[in-house]
């Protein structure tokens, strides 16, 4: 883990801060006092036991899904008391990858990719051909993909396009819910390496929501573990720091590892 | 030579530079663009970026689409050069450099001439329809084989249509029908009260609901209703994999599926046209008394002699060859819907209007039919 930017940066540095959330569905609390905050160009991971509310917690932060109390901050700006221009503003500064890509399924995935352009900014239709290309390239595709409807791809193909969609207007953070999941584990490992390299040749902060022990053990600067039941962060900090914690769960996360580990 | 806020141009002993300012990000890149058009440069430059707060990846595909278009007009001896990049931005101008060649021509949607388009349409409806007239004949073939072997007729499943596409389907039914009934009396009573013939609008709307409308009418509700229901629960079935499963557990999708929808609509739709002539003539009825001074009693007593059995009964028999159309193309459309739920919406939509316009392309047959046979 060395060379690589400091983790747990709260302050002005912050482009993600989460202060004190609580959720609840009726009686259930999912979350019951979350709070972290994420600095910039960092690859940060997000993992917790089925029914955490991993998924519940990224709406929130990207403002899709009000939470029952507590506040998130994006560049500064709180998403749940902001006027409607400024979260215009924040909106355009992140992208967000959803797990089955969400394409728009009438649209050609050159089409998908340039919705975000062609709606933000004032290029000519030209730039905007060529642009898109580079994005479909910088998610690891082939240019000529571009021509294909959703419904043509594979589900690996699906979710570079989503990122390629994801990153069109130059976001400064990218949030990606599953990356890598229903995906075989060369096209995931794959994949890891395009998240890899989006921000370290890109320079973008990341934050995904995985399972998948190799892209947590691989590729992520810091790894935040919600804990079952308490409704809490359960560690936070490099996957060497939150695999030393004592707490049941994680240790029968990482175990399932190193049997595996030992086994071959 | 040419300065602007995004750069400026020097030469020096015979070697232009091109100095970058700013901000070269996204948000202003329609500026930047503007600003680089018709830059006139020499074959080799240095581009020097000391002077950059930032380049993002998309003002650097900028940039370097302007040097290349620059610099493509004059013989080329190497590329430009680079000085002063700080090493982020110098990874994101090499990144987007390597990918320059292909951005230059992004790949386009194959257009189609007219002639072709209309060759393409033309053999996707035949492949439809021969698809619907195959799909019946295996219809046909698995009711035979429930015919032989009644225990794989699946019950079950019939009574659940039945009661899905029947019992369910009256209450709607019913007050359509009524309400045609209703409708039909206003308008022949208008006419027949100017000439005294009162009682003659019960002969007019006895035979025309009976025979035309009630069945049309029912059939139509029951195509939007049953038709597309079929369509989308064979079509999500299809989506989740449900119908592969059913085969690979040895069970026929036809058996299972199929037979029971066709057959369940093939005896609900003549109960509901039933339905639906009863309604429709008690819409009849109940409107002639107040409008028309026929009173109940007089207009059964009309209806007695006028409406011939027969009228009915060509409503009647019409009812199962519109439902297994109906039962057809909604279980086809469903079995062969593509695997995304675009094309399973667009399937449910095609089936309601194939179905509408199998029914009264059926109906216009029937109706030539009838007078030839004179029936």
């Amino acid at each position: 883990m060395t060379g690589r930017p400091p983790v747990d940066r709260p302050g002005p540095d912050a482009v993600i801060e989460v202060d004190d959330i609580v959720t609840r569905f009726g009686a259930q609390t999912v979350h019951n006092g979350v709070s972290f905050s994420v600095g910039r160009g960092t690859l940060v991971g997000l993992i917790g036991g089925s029914g955490t509310g991993k998924s519940v917690l990224l709406r929130e932060i990207i403002g899709l899904q009000r939470p029952t109390a507590g506040r998130v901050r994006l560049f500064g700006t709180d998403m749940w008391s902001a006027p409607p221009q400024e979260l215009d503003a924040v909106r355009r500064r992140f992208g967000m990858m959803f797990q089955d890509g969400a394409l728009f399924s009438s649209l050609s995935v050159a089409q998908n990719v340039a919705v975000p352009l062609r709606e933000h900014t004032h290029l000519s239709s030209a730039t905007i051909d060529a642009l898109v290309v580079l994005r479909l390239l910088q998610a690891g595709l082939p240019a000529d993909v571009g021509t294909k409807m959703p419904s043509e791809l594979s589900g690996g193909m699906r979710k570079r396009v989503a990122i390629a969609r994801a990153i069109a207007l130059e976001p400064e953070v990218l949030f990606l819910d599953e990356p890598t999941s229903g995906l075989d584990p060369i096209t995931a490992r794959g994949f890891d390496r395009l998240v890899r390299s989006l921000v370290d040749d890109l320079g973008l902060t990341v934050f995904l929501v995985t399972h998948d022990l190799d892209t947590l053990l691989g590729v992520v600067d810091r790894l935040i573990v919600l804990g079952s039941g308490q409704g809490r962060v359960l560690a936070d900090g490099t996957v060497r720091d939150v695999m030393a914690v004592d707490d049941a769960w994680i240790r029968d996360y990482f175990s399932v590892r190193r049997i595996a580990g030992d086994g071959s | 030579m040419s300065n602007t806020r995004w750069f400026t141009v020097d030469t020096h002993d015979g070697r232009t530079s091109v100095r970058l300012t700013g901000a070269w990000r996204l948000q202003h890149l329609a500026e930047i663009e503007t600003a680089l058009a018709g830059l006139a440069l020499p074959p080799t430059v240095s581009v020097d970026g000391s002077a950059l707060t930032e380049i993002d990846s998309a003002a650097a595909l900028v940039l370097l689409r302007a040097l290349h278009a620059a610099q493509s007009t004059q013989a080329a001896p190497g590329g430009p050069s680079w000085v002063g990049f700080s090493a982020a931005d110098g990874r994101i101008v090499e990144q987007v450099r390597t990918h320059l060649e292909a951005t230059a021509a992004p790949p386009m949607p194959r257009r189609q001439q007219p002639l072709a388009q209309l060759g393409v349409k033309v053999i996707a409806l035949s492949d439809l329809l021969g698809g619907h007239v195959n799909f019946l004949g295996a219809t046909v073939a698995a009711f035979g084989e429930a015919l032989v072997q009644p225990r794989r007729l699946r019950l079950r499943e019939l009574t659940v249509q039945l009661e899905q596409t029947g019992l369910m389907a009256i209450p709607v039914v019913a007050l359509v029908t009524m309400l045609i009934g209703v409708v039909i009396t206003y308008l022949l009573g208008l006419q027949a009260e100017k000439y005294g013939a009162n009682i003659f609008v019960v002969d007019g709307v006895g035979i025309g609901a009976t025979r035309e409308f009630a069945p049309i009418i029912v059939a139509v509700i029951v195509a939007g209703r049953s038709g597309a229901a079929f369509t989308a629960q064979l079509g999500s079935m299809r989506l989740t994999e449900e119908t592969d499963a059913i085969r690979t557990l040895g069970l026929s999708p036809m058996q299972v599926l199929v037979v029971p929808r066709v057959l369940a609509l093939m005896i609900a739709l003549p109960l509901l046209v039933f339905v639906g002539d009863v309604m429709s003539l008690a819409g009849a009825m109940a409107i002639a008394g107040p409008m028309l001074d026929v009173t109940p009693v007089a207009f059964l007593a009309r209806l007695r002699e006028a409406l011939d059995a027969r009228h009915v009964f060509v409503g009647l028999a019409k009812a199962p060859v519109f439902a297994a159309v109906i039962a057809v193309i909604g279980c086809r459309m469903g079995m062969t819907v593509g695997r995304d739920t675009r094309a399973l919406g667009a399937a449910t939509t095609s089936t309601v209007v194939q179905s509408i316009v199998a029914v009264i392309l059926l109906d216009a047959v029937f109706a030539v039919l009838m007078q030839a046979l004179d029936i």
